[in-house]
């Protein structure tokens, strides 16, 4: 029995000791409560913030600022990807342009983009969409061009083409290196979004974290930290979840 | 599996195809891989090609398939030129080539159209794996595999099936297995064979017809009358083995 518990509970040693000396540590005002607020206090801030709604009207639009960039910028990235995977033209007429483009770190647009869209939605959501595309782009350009091809012989032989060679046996071919990029694309998505925000904007979570910071208020920027946190792990849970259920074939799902 | 209990041909296939190879000419680039060869296979024959590694053997098959096109000379089926015969041909490799996120069953529809589930049942059921039906294909053997895409090519109801050495990764028992069964289906559809395979006693004993392949073209043009089932000790069979294998020993 003693060998099915302890190794449960042997992961939660060091987080749960953590908040336990941290509550210590700041009921005895051994650190200022202004640079380290107490765990307890960070609770109560987080019940307020619940409470008076502020919280999900910030995350609602961080959410979907995540959301629209993924969508517009992962769409693109794959369009891409399959348009490059399959069409030689295409390719060549298209993938260095995005090659060069891909080594501008996206962060480093924000001053132009602010000339360009001011700090309203736009300005955001390119940014996310900017930094989705080219993971995404990249691994399913990889995912078409590393179909075997004797597949492919194999299904024109079977009377498979155009949208039904696509459908059988390209874009689920594809489909592992596609989530890969998938998941890579959402880390950068926060990260994106995590910077722009705090950068440029009127609302949002970054928003809460910067007006926090001109009012002291460290409880509530530790409050928004872990729901960055939790969006990326939330996020990638997600599209693990839907890894499963889509490679359910593949080898390392095979139970 | 089943022994075959056909073992006469029974059956005539009207669309059984008749092929027509006329100076046949393949080369990628400089190299020359066909050379001016001609054969003609007449429909519902099994015909078996042997040759030494890069004599040609695939090229044949793959310009037989229309996967390739002929640098020169002219290939037909039934008197028509490749392009506008409607004759069905299915292939078979050495890898099963399964999609590997497809169904059994439903690698064995693939490119069906129509209430195509009763079919590929019943099919799967004649290479004995209905039971795998839904089962991921990396979950199967290689034998198991190698029979799905057996099945999978006689879904479609071929006029003529292509086979490039598709026992060759089998072991030696589930390979008489195999054999048994490819001339079983043969003898019960009657579309003509075409066979690739290095081991002269799968050919000895599947063929009709033995074309040895040198040099790209054919060099020894064996017919093999032999009653079926054929026991590789038949003494018949292992004189023909043995001077196909002498005539590839000394080239
Ligand atoms: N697409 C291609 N491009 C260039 N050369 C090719 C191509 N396909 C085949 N060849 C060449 O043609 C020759 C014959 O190849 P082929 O695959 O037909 O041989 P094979 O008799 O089937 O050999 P094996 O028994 O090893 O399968 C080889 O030298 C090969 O390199
Ligand atoms: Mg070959």
């Amino acid at each position: 029995m003693n060998n099915k518990i302890i190794p449960k509970i042997i992961p939660w040693i060091i987080p749960i000791g953590t908040v336990i000396v941290w509550q210590i540590v700041s009921a005895n005002e051994w650190v200022s409560t202004r640079l380290v607020p107490a765990p307890f206090t960070v609770l109560t801030s987080f019940y307020h913030l619940v409470m008076s709604g502020e919280l999900f009207y910030h995350m609602e639009i961080s959410l979907a600022r995540a959301l629209i960039g993924l969508l517009i910028g992962g769409g693109i990235g794959f369009i891409l990807g399959i348009a490059n995977g399959l069409s030689k033209f295409s390719y060549l007429f298209t993938d260095t342009s995005l090659q060069m483009v891909r080594n501008i770190p996206n962060l480093a647009l924000i001053p132009l983009v602010i000339i360009w869209f001011g700090i309203d939605e736009g300005a955001k959501v390119f940014l996310v969409a900017i930094g989705v595309m080219f993971p995404i782009y990249i691994n399913t350009l990889h995912g078409i061009k590393n179909i075997d091809a004797g597949f492919i012989e194999m299904g024109k032989m079977y009377g498979l083409k155009g949208w039904a060679l696509f459908k059988e046996i390209l874009l689920p071919g594809a489909l592992p290196s596609i989530f890969v990029g998938l998941r890579y694309a959402l880390g950068i998505m926060w990260i994106t979004l995590i910077v722009a925000e705090t950068i440029a904007t009127s609302r949002g979570v970054g928003y809460l974290a910067m007006t926090a910071q001109q009012f002291m208020q460290s409880d509530i920027i530790l409050i928004t930290i872990i729901l960055y946190a939790l969006f990326g792990k939330v996020a990638d849970l997600i599209a693990q979840w839907g890894e499963r259920k889509a490679l359910r074939w593949h080898k390392s799902y095979i139970k | 599996m089943g022994v075959p209990s056909l073992m006469e041909k029974a059956v005539i296939n009207d669309e059984a195809v008749q092929i027509h190879l006329q100076q046949i000419d393949k080369s990628f680039g400089e190299k020359t891989v066909l050379n001016n060869l001609s054969l003609e296979i007449e429909s519902g024959e099994f015909v078996v090609i042997v040759g030494k590694s890069g004599s040609g053997k695939s090229t044949l098959l793959r310009l037989v398939a229309g996967l390739e096109e002929a640098t020169s000379g002219q290939i037909t089926f039934n008197d028509k030129s490749i392009k506008d015969s409607k004759s069905s041909a299915t292939m078979m490799y050495q890898d099963s080539r399964l999609l590997p996120w497809k169904t059994v069953l439903n690698n064995v529809g693939l490119g069906l159209k129509g209430n195509w589930k009763d079919q590929a049942e019943k099919t799967l059921d004649l290479v004995g794996l209905l039971s795998f039906k839904d089962q991921w294909p990396s979950t199967l053997s290689g034998g198991q595999q190698q029979r799905v895409a057996l099945a999978r090519a006689l879904v479609h109801k071929p006029s003529l099936l292509l086979l490039d050495e598709p026992l060759s990764a089998l072991d030696a028992l589930t390979r008489m297995d195999m054999q048994n069964l490819i001339e079983k289906l043969w003898l019960s559809q009657g579309f003509t064979a075409l066979l690739v395979t290095h081991d002269v006693r799968e050919a000895v004993k599947l063929a009709d017809r033995i074309i040895l392949i040198e040099d790209g073209d054919i060099t020894l043009n064996i017919k093999n009358t032999g009653k079926r089932p054929r026991e590789f000790s038949d003494v018949s069979l292992v004189q023909m083995e043995k001077k196909i294998l002498e005539k590839i020993m000394k080239s």
